[in-house]
Order: C-alpha cells, then sequence, then structure tokens
C-alpha cells in the first residue's frame, strides 16, 4: 500500500520530469505517450490504492524534509476514504484531459512545455490530495498554483494571457497568507504539521482559537477555489488552453480549498461562528457567480462563473457540515463542468477560436457528437431530475436547510435561488448558441477536429449522467458514498431528515428545475437571440458585479502609484539626496578650511619657503614620477610587495620571537 | 586537534593564488584557467572539512570544530585565531562554491585586465573567507576592510558607465559605517583592559566585558551602522542598487551572495553577542528596520525600469526577512536566517548571473529591451523561471524552506511581525512576477541577434539549480550543521546577558 500511494505520487512527477529533460529531444507521439503513460499509472494506482483501502485509514512517512529546533516536516501521507475518493477523482479526470489535450495540441509547437506543466499539475494535485504533514499540502497547494499560473499565461505572446496568469497566482497567494498564518498557528498550539494529529487534538482549542483558526484556512480556501471576495482571477482565467481550464480551473485545483477545509473539518467544526461564515461565503458565492453567469456571452467565461458558483455549492455544504454532500458535489461537478469545458474547447476550435455564444449556431447539424454531449452536461449542471447534479445539490440544500437558526434558512434560500438561475444560464447558452440559426455559421467555415477529442468525452457524460447513483437518498444503494466515507473525522452518512421534507424537497427542486429550463427556453429558445447590448444590468451583472473595477481602483492603482513614488521620491530624492547633502553639509566647512590653508597659509605665508627648497621637491617627485606609471599592475605589484613584506614580518614574528 | 592548520591554508590559498592570473597578465586564458584552478582547489579544501570527522569540541572559548591560534600583535594582545564552526562552515562553503562561478561567468564577459580582475575576485575570497573564520576581532576588522579594496576596484574598473560614481559611494558608505566600528572596538578593547588588566581582541573573553547600559547601547549603535549599512538596512540602503547596477556580474554575484552577508554575520557572531542586553533594547528596532525593508524594498523593486536594479531591490527585501529571524532570536528562525543566508546567495546569485548574460547579449538591462525571451532562449528562460520562482519562496526549492523557519520562528515570540511576514512574501511574489512577465514573455522587442546558453553558462546554471533543489527537498544536511552552533550562541548570549544585569 505505502508503495501504491508512492507510485501514484511519482508517476505524473517523472512523466514530467523526463519531459522538461528529454522532451526536446524525443519525438512529438513519444512525448504525449510519456505524458499521458504518467497519468494513467496515477490512474491505476488510485484504482488499486481504493480497493485495497477497504474501510480504513493508512499513514506512511516516506522521507524527512526538514528539522530545525522542535520544527520538523516530512514527506508522509495520510490515506483515507475522502483522499481515496478525491484521488480517484483526479487521475482519472486527468486521464481523460490528457488524451484530449494530445489531440487539443496537436498543432501547437510548444507541446513539450504543456505537458510538462500538466503532468507536474497532476503531481502537486495528488500531493493535496493525500499529504499528512501541512507543509506538505503546501507544496501541493503552491504546485497547483504554480502550474495553474504557468498554463493559463500559456500563449505568452499575448500580454493578456500573461496578466490573467500573474493575476490568478497573486489572488490565491493573497489567500496563502492566511494558509501560512494557519501553519504557524497549528505549530505553536501543537508543535506539530501533521493533520491527522490535528484533528485527534482539535477538541482541546479554545473556542476563539477555533474560529480564528476555521477563518484563517476558509481565507485561504477562499483564494483557491475563486469564492468571494477573491473570485476575480477566474473567469481571466479563462485565457487559457481549453482542457487547462477544465483540469484546473473546473474539475480539480478550484475544489482544492474545499478539499483542505473537509480534510481539517474536525478544527474547522468545532467553532460554530466558522462554521456560519463558511456557509454564508458559499451561498453568497453561488448565487453571485450564478448571476454573473447570466449576462456572459464568452461560453467559457460563462462556464467559469458557473463553477465559481458551483464550488460556492461545496463551500456552503461544509459550512452546514456535510462533507458527505460536499464530497458528492464536488465529485459530479468535476465530471459534468470537465465534460462541458471540453465539449466547449471543441467547439470553440472547430469555429475557429470563437468564444462568442451569439456568433455560434447550427451545432447539431456541425457537430452532433459534441452536440449531445454538452447538453448531458448541461442538464446534469443544471440539476435535472435524477442526474448526479440534482442529488448532490439537493443534499447540501437539504443539509443547510436542516441546520438550526435563522441565518442558515436564509443561506438555504440563497442557494436555492442560485440553483433556479443555474438552468437558466447553462440553458442561455445552449439555446443561444447550438440550436439551428440562419446567421450562424455554415459548414464550410467549420474545420472539425479530430473525431478522437470529442470520443474520449463519452465516459465524462456517462458518469455526468449516471454518478447520482454514488449516493441515492434512498432505495438500493442509499447513502453509498456517505456509508463508504463514515470513517472520515466528521463525515455523517445520513442527514437524519423526516423522508416527508427529503421528498418535499427533491420533488419542489426537480419540478422547478424543470420548470426553469421551459422558461430559459421561452426567453433565448424560440427565436435566435441577438447579443444584448452591454448597459445598465447587463453591464453590472457582465462585468461580474463591477468587482474587478473596484479591485483596480481600490488596490491596484494606488498599489502602483505608491511603488512609483517610493523609488522616485523617497528613495532617490529623500534618502539618497538626503545623504549626499548630508555629507556636503560636513564637507563644504572642510573644503573652505582647506582652501583657507591652500591659499591663505600656503600661498602667502609658505610659497616662499617652498620656492627655494623647489630644487630638492622636483628632484624628489622626479624620482616617485618613475613609479606612478598609471598602469594598474606596476599598482597591484606594489601593493603585493608590501603585503608581502607584511606578511613576512608576520611570519618572523611567529617563528622567531 | 588537528595540527596542520588547514584553516590557514583554506584562507592563503585564494589569497596566495590570485597572484597567479596576476602573473599571467599576458596570457588571459592562462589567467583564467589558473583562477578557475584556485576556485577549484578551493572547494576541495572546503569540501575536505566534512570528511575529517569534524566534532564540536567544547573549550576555554566555546565550542568550535576547529580553533586556529598563532601570536599576531602581542602588544594589544590582538591574535590570529581562526575559530570553525557550523555557520562559519556553511558561509565558507559557499563562498567557495560561488565564487567558482565568479570566474566561469567573466570567462568572456571580461575581455580587459583580465588577470588583474581575477587578482581581485580570489583576493576578495580569500578576504571573505577569513571573515568568516575570524575569531579575534581586530583580525575580523582587518579581513572586513580588506574586502572593501577589491570590490572597489571590481566595481571602480570593470563597471559600466557611472562605475566611479557607484564606487566612490559604496566606499563612502561602507567606510563611515566601519570606522565607527573601529572606534567602539578600541573601546571595547580598553574597557575590558580596565576591568580585567587582560588585554585582548579575543571574541569570548571581550563577551565577558561590563558596561554600563549607556555605553553598551554606543558600542551596539556603532556595530550597527556598519552592519547595518553591509546588509543593506533601509534607510541606509541607497548605495547598493547604485553599486549593483554598475558593478561587473561577478562583482554583483559577490556583492549579493557574499558580502552582503558578511552584514548579518556580523551581526550574528559579533553585535549580538557582545551587546545582548543593547540588542534586546533595539530588538523592537531591528524587526521594524527589517519588515520596512521587506516591505518598502519589495515596493519599489515593483516599478524598477532596470532588471538588474530590480534584483538589486529584491536582495534589500530578502535580506529584512533575515534580519527579522536575527532579531526574534530563537533556534527556528535563527536557523532559518542562516539557511535564508545559503538561499539568497544561491538564487540572487543565479538572477545576477543570469541578468549579466542578457546584458552581454542584448546590451542593455532595460525593461523596454526585453521581453518574449522565451520563444528565442527557452532553456534560458526556463532557468530564469526557476531562480525566480526559488525567490518568491515555491515550496520544493530552497527560500521556502528558510522562509517558513524565520516566519514560524518568529510566529512563536511575536505573531503579529510573523503575519506581516506573510504579507510582505506577497509583496515579493507582485515584483517577480513583472520581471518574470516583462523578460520572458510578451511578443519579442528590439532586434538584437539573441542564442540560447552555450556548455559553460550551462554549467553554471545547472550547478546552481541542482544547489537550489537539493536545498529545497533536503536541506537536513545543512540545517544539522547550523544546529549546534545556534543552540551554543543562543546559550552563551543568554548567559551574558545576564551578567550584564
Amino acid at each position: 500500500m505505502k508503495i501504491v500511494i508512492l507510485l501514484l505520487l511519482l508517476f505524473p512527477l517523472s512523466g514530467g520530469v523526463a519531459n522538461a529533460l528529454l522532451g526536446r529531444y524525443l519525438p512529438r507521439r513519444a512525448v504525449e505517450v510519456i505524458a499521458c503513460a504518467g497519468v494513467a499509472g496515477s490512474l491505476v494506482m488510485a484504482a488499486v490504492a481504493i480497493i485495497l483501502l477497504g474501510d480504513r485509514s493508512h499513514d506512511f512517512t516516506y522521507w524527512g524534509w526538514f528539522t530545525a529546533g522542535e520544527l520538523s516536516a516530512s514527506f508522509n501521507v495520510h490515506y483515507d476514504p475522502l483522499a481515496a475518493v478525491m484521488a480517484l477523482m483526479v487521475a482519472f479526470v486527468s486521464s481523460i484531459i490528457h488524451l484530449y489535450s494530445v489531440a487539443f495540441m496537436r498543432a501547437d509547437e510548444d507541446y513539450v512545455r504543456f505537458f510538462c506543466y500538466l503532468n507536474f499539475f497532476v503531481f502537486a494535485m495528488l500531493v493535496i490530495t493525500v499529504a499528512d504533514n501541512l507543509l506538505f499540502v503546501y507544496l501541493g497547494w503552491e504546485g497547483v498554483g504554480f502550474c495553474s499560473y504557468a498554463l493559463i499565461g500559456f500563449w505568452y505572446r499575448d500580454p493578456a494571457n500573461a496578466d490573467a496568469g500573474r493575476k490568478a497566482f497573486i489572488c490565491t497567494r493573497i489567500g496563502d497568507v492566511a494558509f501560512g498564518v494557519a501553519l504557524a498557528l497549528f505549530f505553536v498550539l501543537f508543535h506539530n504539521f501533521s493533520l491527522t494529529q490535528i484533528n485527534a487534538q482539535a477538541s482541546s482549542l479554545s473556542s476563539g482559537m477555533a474560529t480564528l483558526l476555521g477563518l484563517l484556512l476558509l481565507w485561504a480556501a477562499v483564494g483557491k477555489s475563486a469564492q468571494l471576495p477573491l473570485t476575480v482571477w477566474l473567469p481571466d482565467a479563462m485565457a487559457g488552453p481549453t482542457p487547462v481550464s477544465a483540469l484546473i480551473h473546473a474539475a480539480t485545483m478550484v475544489t482544492a480549498g474545499v478539499y483542505l477545509l473537509m480534510r481539517l473539518f474536525p478544527v474547522v467544526s468545532l467553532s460554530p461562528t466558522a462554521m456560519l461564515v463558511i456557509a454564508g461565503v458559499g451561498a453568497v458565492t453561488s448565487l453571485y457567480a450564478a448571476l454573473a453567469a447570466l449576462a456572459q456571452s464568452d461560453l467559457k467565461k460563462m462556464l467559469a462563473y458557473s463553477t465559481i458558483s458551483q464550488v460556492g455549492y461545496m463551500v456552503l455544504a461544509v459550512g452546514a457540515g456535510d462533507i458527505v454532500g460536499g464530497t458528492f458535489h464536488l465529485v459530479s461537478h468535476a465530471f459534468f463542468k470537465a465534460l462541458l469545458f471540453l465539449a466547449a474547447g471543441f467547439v470553440i476550435q472547430a469555429l475557429a477560436e470563437e468564444h462568442n455564444i451569439f456568433r455560434m449556431g447550427n451545432l447539431r447539424r456541425l457537430m452532433p457528437s459534441v452536440y449531445w454531449l454538452f447538453l448531458a452536461g448541461a442538464v446534469s449542471l443544471s440539476a435535472f431530475p435524477l442526474l448526479g447534479g440534482f442529488f448532490s445539490k439537493d443534499r447540501i440544500l437539504l443539509a443547510t436547510f436542516l441546520n438550526p437558526g435563522i441565518s442558515y434558512k436564509i443561506f438555504w434560500f440563497l442557494g436555492v435561488l442560485a440553483a433556479l438561475l443555474t438552468p437558466i444560464y447553462t440553458f442561455r447558452a445552449f439555446f443561444v448558441g447550438f440550436p439551428e440559426r440562419p446567421d450562424g455559421p455554415q459548414p464550410a467555415a467549420v474545420r472539425l477536429p479530430p473525431r478522437f477529442m470529442a470520443a474520449v468525452l463519452w465516459p465524462l457524460a456517462i458518469l455526468a449522467l449516471g454518478d447520482g447513483l454514488l449516493n441515492l437518498p434512498g432505495g438500493f444503494g442509499k447513502n453509498f458514498l456517505g456509508n463508504y466515507m463514515a470513517p472520515v473525522p466528521g463525515a455523517r452518512p445520513d442527514l437524519g431528515a423526516s423522508v416527508a421534507l427529503e421528498w418535499l424537497m427533491g420533488v419542489g427542486t426537480a419540478v422547478s428545475v424543470i420548470a426553469t429550463i421551459v422558461l430559459a427556453y421561452y426567453l433565448y429558445g424560440r427565436r435566435p437571440a441577438r447579443e444584448p447590448a452591454r448597459e445598465g444590468w447587463h453591464e453590472f451583472l457582465f462585468s461580474g458585479l463591477y468587482l474587478d473595477h473596484l479591485y483596480r481602483l481600490v488596490f491596484i492603482r494606488p498599489y502602483e502609484a505608491i511603488s512609483t513614488f517610493l523609488w522616485r521620491q523617497v528613495d532617490e530624492r529623500v534618502v539618497d539626496r538626503g545623504y549626499i547633502g548630508l555629507a556636503k553639509g560636513f564637507f563644504y566647512p572642510y573644503w573652505a578650511l582647506c582652501r583657507f590653508l591652500w591659499r591663505g597659509v600656503d600661498e602667502t605665508v609658505l610659497d616662499d619657503g617652498v620656492v627655494k627648497g623647489a630644487g630638492q621637491l622636483l628632484r624628489l617627485s622626479g624620482g616617485l614620477g618613475r613609479w606612478t606609471t598609471g598602469l594598474l599592475s606596476t599598482y597591484l605589484t606594489m601593493l603585493l610587495l608590501g603585503l608581502a613584506v607584511f606578511l613576512g614580518a608576520l611570519a618572523v614574528n611567529w617563528y622567531l620571537l | 586537534m588537528l595540527h596542520f592548520p588547514i584553516l590557514t591554508v583554506i584562507i592563503f590559498v585564494p589569497i596566495l593564488g590570485s597572484f597567479l592570473p596576476l602573473a599571467l597578465h599576458r596570457h588571459p586564458a592562462g589567467a583564467r584557467w589558473s583562477s578557475l584552478a584556485v576556485t577549484l582547489v578551493e572547494i576541495i579544501l572546503v569540501g575536505s572539512l566534512f570528511f575529517l570527522g569534524l566534532k564540536p569540541q567544547a573549550g576555554p572559548q566555546g565550542a568550535w570544530l576547529l580553533l586556529e591560534e598563532y601570536s599576531w600583535i602581542a602588544g594589544f594582545g590582538a591574535k590570529y585565531s581562526l575559530g570553525l564552526d557550523g555557520i562559519s562552515l556553511v558561509m565558507v562553503l559557499l563562498t567557495a562554491f560561488i565564487n567558482i562561478f565568479c570566474v566561469l561567468i567573466s570567462w568572456d564577459a571580461i575581455e580587459e585586465k583580465v588577470g588583474s580582475f581575477f587578482f581581485f575576485i580570489l583576493f576578495l575570497e580569500g578576504a571573505l573567507i577569513g571573515l568568516f573564520l575570524a575569531n579575534d576581532l581586530l583580525l575580523f576588522y582587518l579581513f572586513w576592510e580588506i574586502q572593501l579594496i577589491p570590490m572597489f576596484f571590481l566595481v571602480g574598473v570593470w563597471g559600466h558607465k557611472n562605475r566611479i560614481h557607484a564606487a566612490i559611494k559604496f566606499i563612502l558608505y561602507t567606510l563611515t559605517g566601519s570606522l565607527l566600528m573601529l572606534i567602539a572596538l578600541i573601546a571595547i578593547h580598553i574597557l575590558h583592559g580596565q576591568q580585567t588588566g587582560v588585554y585582548t581582541f579575543n571574541l569570548y573573553q571581550l563577551m565577558h566585558t561590563r558596561y554600563s547600559f549607556t555605553t553598551e547601547v554606543l558600542l551596539f549603535l556603532a556595530f550597527l551602522l556598519a552592519f547595518g549599512i553591509k546588509i543593506p538596512l533601509i534607510p541606509v540602503h541607497t548605495w547598493l542598487p547604485d553599486t549593483h547596477t554598475e558593478a561587473p556580474t561577478a562583482g554583483s554575484v559577490d556583492l549579493a551572495g557574499l558580502l552582503l552577508k558578511t552584514g548579518i554575520y556580523g551581526l550574528l557572531r559579533f553585535g549580538i553577542p557582545l551587546f545582548p542586553n543593547a540588542a534586546k533594547f533595539f530588538g523592537p528596532l531591528l524587526l521594524a528596520l527589517g519588515l520596512g525593508g521587506l516591505f518598502y524594498a519589495a515596493w519599489v523593486a515593483l516599478t524598477q525600469t532596470d532588471i538588474k536594479r530590480l534584483v538589486a531591490y529584491s536582495s534589500i527585501s530578502h535580506m529584512g526577512l533575515m534580519v527579522v529571524g536575527i532579531a526574534i532570536w530563537n533556534p527556528i528562525s535563527l536557523s532559518g536566517s542562516l539557511l535564508q543566508m545559503v538561499n539568497h546567495g544561491l538564487s540572487t546569485s543565479a538572477l545576477f548571473i543570469m541578468v549579466g548574460m542578457l546584458d552581454e547579449r542584448l546590451h542593455s538591462r532595460d525593461f523596454a529591451a526585453l521581453g518574449g525571451l522565451w520563444g528565442k532562449m527557452p532553456v534560458f528562460s526556463a532557468f530564469f523561471l526557476l531562480f525566480a520562482l526559488s525567490s518568491l519562496g515555491l515550496p520544493g526549492l530552497n527560500n521556502f524552506v528558510g522562509e517558513v523557519l524565520i516566519l514560524i520562528g518568529a510566529f512563536q515570540s511575536q505573531p503579529v511581525i510573523a503575519i506581516l511576514g506573510f504579507c510582505g512574501i506577497v509583496f515579493g511574489v507582485i515584483y517577480i512576477l513583472r520581471m518574470v512577465q516583462d523578460s520572458l514573455f510578451g511578443e519579442r522587442r528590439g532586434e538584437h541577434e539573441l542564442w540560447d546558453i552555450n556548455g559553460r553558462e550551462a554549467l553554471i546554471l545547472v550547478s546552481l539549480a541542482l544547489a537550489v533543489l537539493f536545498i529545497g527537498l533536503h536541506p537536513t544536511p545543512l540545517l544539522n550543521l547550523l544546529e549546534h552552533p545556534v543552540q551554543t550562541m543562543l546559550h552563551q548570549t543568554q548567559q551574558v546577558a545576564l551578567l550584564g544585569m
């Protein structure tokens, strides 16, 4: 088992290293095979590990990392059902996306760099998944952050792409400040970084400390998972190649924040205040992003906002104390959102990089397989009755509703609102972009990518439609995932709701989802829609409620202005010239004195004497002149001679005296 | 105890070896190869220290791995006294390692007065190693001053356009500080002599001098000014960007990689142990200056137009964090600061080396002339990105370990300082990503012909990258070396502080 987990991590790492070192010298096919084999190896290992796991958990230490005083960090893992499910999902989605990428990147010359980063990403993500020592988790955490940065800006020639990557890195780093502080706090409290140890001792925390830790971890998660107020980087991150958006910015990395909260759930759940804030952030974000998604005309940006909204549900699940529901939604979201992104990537590539849904259309005729694939993803995202997304979202809303207190009822209401908006924005994109429209693209303008690129998506589609079976609320296989996750600290297999409430909730959601899809059809599907002018409310929603503008105004501009000010005004003018002024202040009186000595004393008083002695002086300076050759090497020889004499004297001093 | 004076040999191999290139100044190739040979012999000698099975031995002068002592100036009680502990060993190793690259990077870049150039490089190496080994205050001061001379010439003769201005600024700043230190040093010598009748410059004996609080504060301030200018602490840092901008690449590497470290080393080895109570009194000041430097320099770095100046400001910012670690003065943060000296020595040297490579190709370091390098020089760019990431503290690379140790150590006693430090790291990310983006990414600007790295450059970069990865993934050997001296030092200062109360 120890070896299996090690191999799980080492496969993608060695794939990445091999391609980084040798990729330039290998044929293209070999690079692709190495990259895919690395991830496929991980998938096999993840599958073997989950079979071997049973219902226990395993802890292994591989190597020590560093030790100083009582602080020690090591490369160790904690593999439990939660990690097992996550690892399998990550390895599976990564495998599909690697295969897809082989076709997607077929015309790109920089494929070596792409596959390197992609393999490193999978490695780092798996580290987050299984690592036990929080510093080791942090290694993965920053690793995925870097890969995300590098891949968003993959097409670096366009500065806008590189800007987007930089924005993502800095935003997540702002979140990481809290992670760092939490790490330090854990060390001071427990003298330990192992999350199993920390979880085991969590109950000894005072309530204030628990709240503080909960909020710090939330802030860390907010950066990584693009929740309010750090949502702004994710829509921009769509500048990266589409497989990257699917893998990093939908299925895996953005859920890392939620995953961290679930791994440390015993700490987080200690504080009702922290839980309330977590739930609040999740609920408000899910509604915020759903509103913003309503106005997007870029297919990928719509999906990005939708991702923020769906991850909001997962955060809400943690806040509502239901990590089973959170995991369930995390997994089903990974399937359907990866599917949607990859299908979108197919469409965009076929239509010569057209992202705007209002300039798409006729897709059922042009690329039927992708039409159906996207539809499968869309119904699952909309939580269409009896599909995966339906059960997982329903469970989260139910868990929220069951929490005591008016606040949770409000969060539930916000979650329901977002759930009603979800089918509208999803099917808005679908009805606008996919059906027949006379001004849409014609077959002549379409260059279909290889069929392989669509074919690899079918497993995702089947899972997206069918993964509700993982955790049905009743009947055969009831709470399968919940029971499986029972050993995870804090996991509740069953929410304990009354059957009536469950039915009421389920049927209510089902009816309203279908109703809103019909509404979306009436709004957008009956005739080809025109792209609305970006003004008023539409502009407000389109630009993500002006959050980006606000940050630019409040943070970025002042930061840059202060930077220039400090350099030009403070550093160069005040500090540097200040010293020069100070030096001059000392120097001028001295200089005046020297001048007086020269002009006053030397020339007028002593001159006569000097003139008399001039003959002798001249002879002397003639002698010196031979040495002042102006050649550096002469000076050096002199210097060395002096040094030699000095050292000689020293030697004499030691040995003779 | 070893009878062979290996420490003396280690100091004097580069100093005497520096005559070789000078003697061969008519044969540039000979000068180059002989210098390389000297640096290689030196690293082998330093490396051999690891195979002597040295164990810290507690003696009358504290615990040292090796001690060498000969009489020097009997009249003043000054001795030629060298001591090797884990801290010195790490610094000496770093010096020997970095200097190989100083020679290699200057291989083609220096075309005039080649012999003299390498003479100064090797002489500086010897002086630095002497400085890291000196146990006697006067000997330390001698090496401290000697290192200025080669640096002055390196900048003043082989530098860029405003080299004379920069060299003079450098010498004026550092001399101002060190003269005050000389006065303080003599004062301690006399005070100790008056108290005990023993006139000495021995560090361990001087630690037991008693002062009135005012005297201690004044003496400490004199030391602090000397070290603070060298580190450099704000607000006495403005000589550094100018000197870096004008210095030849090898000069910048020596300056950032090693000379700045002498400031921290002096503070740690002499400043704080001699005056623990004053150091404690000024702890908040040190913290403020360190944190101030961390933020201020990171902020100023962001909008620089010259990439070398940006790296220079990044140095000030990084040094600020190390000062925080020193000021906190607990085992974890102290180990972190010491490790960070090595880390900064590697990463920043690498960045200066790479900026030098760009300068050789483009004859410019202005961001306006950079951009889009990835397309033309992918291998160079990958290395540049690696060292930039190391500099911004990506886990798995060297800087992360140092930063984490400093900040977690700081959090134990001063949580607020640590939190500010964590925030400061984000400031670092901002300017480093800007540097990466404006040099590697975007469209290629300018018409200059570019070529990717050659074999010699690859050798330099691969060695540094391996060191960066090694410390990032397995810093234990270095931390083990540091552990014992750190404990000893903490223990000693505690004792001395009690004495002074």
